[in-house]
């Protein structure tokens, strides 16, 4: 692809950026014009006079548009994401974090796709029965997303709270982009999500995570190795290029939302240390010394 | 779902314009060889009756046509009632419910449909979202892009009725409103009827703004009902090139 994103020098603030409140506004707004929002555009779908790009003009807090009836100044507590594919170990990471985080003293609330009260169900169902397009799906999932985001995050971040996100808008852009819908279309739709204080990104090798994956239900689901895309006929390979695929998209997009790259092929333990280490000093906790309770211990090789 | 090569039916009198694209790409015009009629309109403006009257002629007729309604996919039939009933629905996600109904019906009748030619006749469609979203505080380039996958229609209907009168054809007609119906949601009065007249003005006032950007084929809804069938009638024969959904004559040929 021909540079369709250029690395800004700006970038590597976007985090500090989010968080700090007013002063910075001009030079986030200067960001913004220059990056649409959410997964980088085709360059020749760029530059058609398409709905959801320039001009935006909102709160730093978001993509781009600013969520119907929201005041982002309310907002004081930090949204940490953690993003990557099945058997990346996320689940593993996010209790671990939040008996950590829990035991410092802070209050945290989570958040995973379906599991809206609105639609998490219908969502399960919908897989379960594979009758849905790819369009519908992706919109079911995004009405999912801005449920917990208005019932769950939103209300948590205004308490104060940290909130865990198991996977954000960038693995539904993801899966929506590798099934053929366009990428400002869906950067559009996520353009009134809040944009994360925090974004890790557990990267490991699609072989690593599909013996992961077994290991835990001794069989691979439909969605997971992405048999709606019919890829291949054998299960295996049908999984590793569906999540190359995935893969690749989160390499773009790493660059452009300043993920916070780590080693998911490392132990849990390693992986665990470098996410307490970040979120420290993004919370300005003093030591980050921490072993999981008996409860967690299972979780801890 | 959508097709790239050009149909080989005969072209229509009307191009396609391709102000919502797929999510793929635009629509090209002529992306498919069927016709698009819809009905627009506020709560009471009798644009229903009308579509249904065309309905019933153009299948006395013999007429190939698919009949299609907002909001009435079974796919999110039990999340909506849900949301409704607990009222967890925000102008956000009540915009998105109503957007994967629609691309669940738009991926499985309306287009397909379209592509096979046929005659699809809708009772509200995406205007409906920008007029009644818009009104909820949903910003309008959010919507327009959330739809852009939507064919655009060869016909849009748009049955102008002044407030009072609508809002006088369903507070008569029905003995309680309910909550998201009155706009409720939007506290903009604590009675119902008066709430249901402000949200209704609010869409008014967004139906009339598409009117010239998008197209719409103005219609007096306070005109007597056998009148108002005949204009339309007439509208629809002179823009469409009906013979082509009658599969008798066209076996014939």
């Amino acid at each position: 692809m021909p540079d369709p994103e250029k690395p800004e020098p700006e970038k590597p603030e976007l985090e500090k950026l989010a968080k700090a409140k007013s002063e910075k506004d001009r030079a986030e707004k200067l960001e913004k014009e220059k990056s649409p929002p959410a997964a980088e555009p085709q360059p020749t779908l760029a530059a058609k006079p398409g709905a959801a790009q320039p001009e935006e003009d909102s709160s730093q807090s978001f993509f781009g548009e600013p969520l119907v009836g929201f005041d982002p100044n309310e907002i004081s507590g930090s949204l940490i994401v953690i993003e990557g594919m099945d058997g990346s170990g996320r689940s593993t990471q996010i209790s671990l974090l939040q008996e950590w985080l829990e035991s410092e003293g802070f209050s945290v609330q989570t958040s995973g796709l379906r599991r809206s009260n609105l639609v998490g169900r219908d969502i399960d169902e919908l897989l379960a029965k594979n009758a849905v397009t790819r369009l519908t799906l992706a919109l079911m999932y995004s009405t999912d997303f801005f449920d917990q985001v208005e019932h769950r995050i939103v209300p948590a971040l205004k308490s104060g709270a940290v909130v865990l996100a198991d996977r954000y808008v960038f693995t539904l852009i993801a899966r929506g982009v590798v099934r053929g819908i366009n990428r400002d279309y869906l950067a559009g739709l996520y353009a009134m999500a809040l944009r994360p204080h925090q974004t890790f990104w557990l990267n490991v090798r699609p072989e690593t995570a599909f013996g992961r994956e077994f290991r835990k239900a001794q069989a691979i689901s439909y969605w997971e190795a992405g048999r709606d895309m019919s890829l291949s006929h054998d299960l295996y390979w049908s999984f590793i290029r569906y999540q190359t695929m995935i893969k690749r998209e989160f390499e773009a997009m790493a660059k452009k939302h300043s993920f916070v790259e780590l080693d998911g092929e490392a132990s849990v333990p390693t992986v665990n240390k470098l996410l307490r280490q970040r979120i420290a000093e993004h919370l300005g906790i003093r030591g980050t010394k921490y072993a999981p309770s008996s409860a967690l211990a299972h979780l801890w090789r | 779902m959508e097709t790239q090569e050009a149909p080989k039916q005969p072209p229509r009198a009307e191009p396609v314009k391709s102000t919502l694209p797929q999510p793929g790409r635009p629509v090209p015009s002529r992306a498919y060889p069927g016709a698009l009629i819809v009905v627009e309109g506020t709560d009471g403006s009798g644009k229903s009756t009308q579509l249904y009257l065309l309905k019933r002629w153009l299948e006395i007729g013999g007429y190939r046509l698919h009949f299609t309604e907002w909001n009435s996919s079974p796919l999110v039939k039990a999340a909506t009632r849900r949301g409704k009933q607990r009222r967890l629905l925000t102008p956000t996600t009540f915009s998105l419910l109503h957007a994967a109904d629609f691309a669940d019906r738009c991926e499985r009748q309306i287009m397909p449909l379209l592509q096979g030619d046929y005659l699809v006749l809708a009772d509200r469609y995406v205007y409906t979202a920008f007029a009644r979203d818009g009104a909820r505080g949903c910003p309008q380039k959010w919507l327009r892009n959330l739809y852009r996958f939507a064919p655009v229609p060869d016909i849009t209907f748009y049955f102008r009725a002044p407030l009072e009168v609508a809002v006088h054809r369903i507070l008569s007609g029905r003995p309680k409103l309910k909550y998201y119906e009155a706009g409720m949601d939007l506290g903009l009065s604590y009675d119902r009827a008066e709430s249901f007249r402000l949200f209704q003005a609010r869409i008014l006032e967004g139906y009339d703004n598409m009117v010239e950007s998008d197209n719409f084929v103005v219609l007096d809804g306070t005109l007597p009902v056998n009148k108002l069938q005949k204009q339309m009638r007439d509208i629809v024969a002179s823009k469409i090139d009906l013979k082509r959904f009658a599969p008798r004559a066209a076996e014939a040929e």
